[in-house]
């Protein structure tokens, strides 16, 4: 429950407690100023060009911008960010935010500017605080560097929930990231077909958390996506020392061995899937058959007496 | 860059596309691959089954349970036989409750939370506390 008359910033004066600067001031983010309505273009460019790449509002407005809601729905952002080969990584909550500026990243707020009956949303870009005057900087409409107070900004922000997304280039990770968030927004690149920058990401996940299993998974199934079955090989033979209890890993590296030609290794990692069993059992006892039956250890459909005879 | 015309309205558009990309499957070579996805979802069920048991365990909720007549080691069981998805979003509800304490919110979360192992297990036909939920005969 959010109680809009008592706003409770401890959150955010705890900053200092946890090693934070009790102040910290993002200088070199770029600054478009808004067209109208336009506030979704110009947030996600200002954080897309700071992450590397070079782009205007008006190149993002048919991919972000829905005239007849005239703004910007937030899926459209993380799919614009995605398709751009940057991670859409969402805060998971206004603690969050304090973190991530510290430590250089900028992020893209949703602010309901209006009342919860009649809202006015508005994105801008949070690149500063200052903890002692009690002020968030942010690249909002046609200001650079607007200084918002803190109690002003808490109750907008959090009538959408304290909705915040950073777009961060694969190799980097944000400074609240948990393993599982981290990996799920790579997914979100592998699902977009961003598949080298989905390479970079898993590759990244895995230097921190080098036992992740999906992030192995992951790696190899782009690996193999773009048809380099030897380097999914190699990754899925790291997920297996990692986690050799995983039938996914198993049966995953039988298929790309099968299609390397290695048919027995192909067979033996089929049958170790099989024995490790699980919830996949049906998937693995799938492959394994298909392997059996192309070395011709099993009589082939075509060998089968049909219904009949 | 080039500027297309588009017949559907931008929304319409955006939608279609969106539909399209999630619905299909990304590379179909991959049949026989577990993928990335499911390993993720497996994850989460994972650690969503991991909560649901954490809560299941505490006195407090044993004890309403067994008020209800309801043997705790069986609510486990079918909390364990949840799917995937379900598992998840079972979590989800759990983790809006609020945190403990002997307060109105806290017995009114508890309250819930047994309301929605009952309805749960009511639904996979192991009780039948509540009418509206359609037996089969």
């Amino acid at each position: 429950m959010i109680d809009s008359c008592a706003v409770n910033l401890s959150r955010y004066r705890s900053a200092p407690a946890t090693g934070l600067p009790a102040q910290h001031v993002l200088d070199h983010i770029p600054f478009f100023p808004q067209a109208d309505y336009q506030c979704g273009p110009a947030a996600l460019a200002m954080t897309l060009a700071w992450s590397g790449l070079s782009v205007t509002p008006q190149a993002l407005t048919s991919s972000v911008y829905t005239p007849s809601k005239k703004g910007s729905i937030q899926p459209a952002m993380i799919g614009a960010a995605r398709r751009h080969g940057r991670i859409a990584y969402i805060l998971s909550g206004p603690e969050d935010l304090i973190r991530e500026i510290a430590a250089g990243h900028p992020v893209i707020v949703l602010q309901n500017l209006g009342l919860a009956w009649y809202p006015v949303w508005h994105y801008a870009v949070a690149v500063g605080y200052d903890l002692k005057s009690e002020a968030m900087l942010l690249h909002s409409g046609r200001t650079a560097r607007k200084r918002v107070p803190l109690k002003l900004f808490h109750r907008t922000w959090a009538r959408s929930n304290f909705w915040g997304m950073m777009t961060l280039p694969p190799k980097e990770i944000p400074a609240t990231a948990t393993d599982a968030g981290f990996v799920e927004s790579v997914f979100g690149l592998e699902q977009a077909g961003q598949l080298e920058a989905a390479l970079e990401g898993y590759r990244t996940a895995l230097n921190r958390w080098p036992a992740n299993l999906a992030a192995g998974i992951g790696l190899a199934n782009v690996y193999y996506a773009l048809g380099d079955f030897a380097a999914a090989e190699r990754s899925l033979r790291a997920t297996i020392g990692h986690v050799p209890e995983s039938g996914a890993a198993y049966n995953n590296l039988a298929q790309v061995l099968w299609d390397q030609g290695k048919g027995p290794e192909a067979l033996k990692a089929a049958q170790t899937a099989v024995r490790l069993g699980g919830k996949r059992l049906s998937v693995y006892q799938k492959t394994l058959n298909e392997i059996q039956k192309g070395l011709g250890l099993l009589p082939s459909d075509r060998d089968r007496p049909q219904p009949g005879e | 860059m080039k500027t297309v015309r588009y017949r559907l309205k931008p929304v319409s558009m955006f939608l279609a596309v969106l539909m399209i990309l999630i619905s299909m499957p990304i590379h179909s070579a991959l049949a026989a691959m577990v993928s990335t996805d499911d390993v993720i979802t497996s994850g989460r069920a994972d650690k969503a089954r991991a909560l649901i048991s954490e809560v299941l365990a505490r006195e407090d909720i044993q004890g309403a349970l067994i008020a209800q007549g309801i043997d705790p080691l069986e609510a486990q069981a079918r909390v364990d036989s949840l799917s995937d998805r379900e598992a998840i979003r079972f979590a989800a509800m759990v983790e809006q409750m609020p945190a403990g304490g002997a307060s109105v919110a806290w017995v009114l979360g508890l309250a819930v939370f047994v309301f929605l192992v009952l309805l749960v297990t009511d639904i996979l036909g192991y009780t039948d506390i509540f009418p509206f939920v359609k037996k089969k005969a």
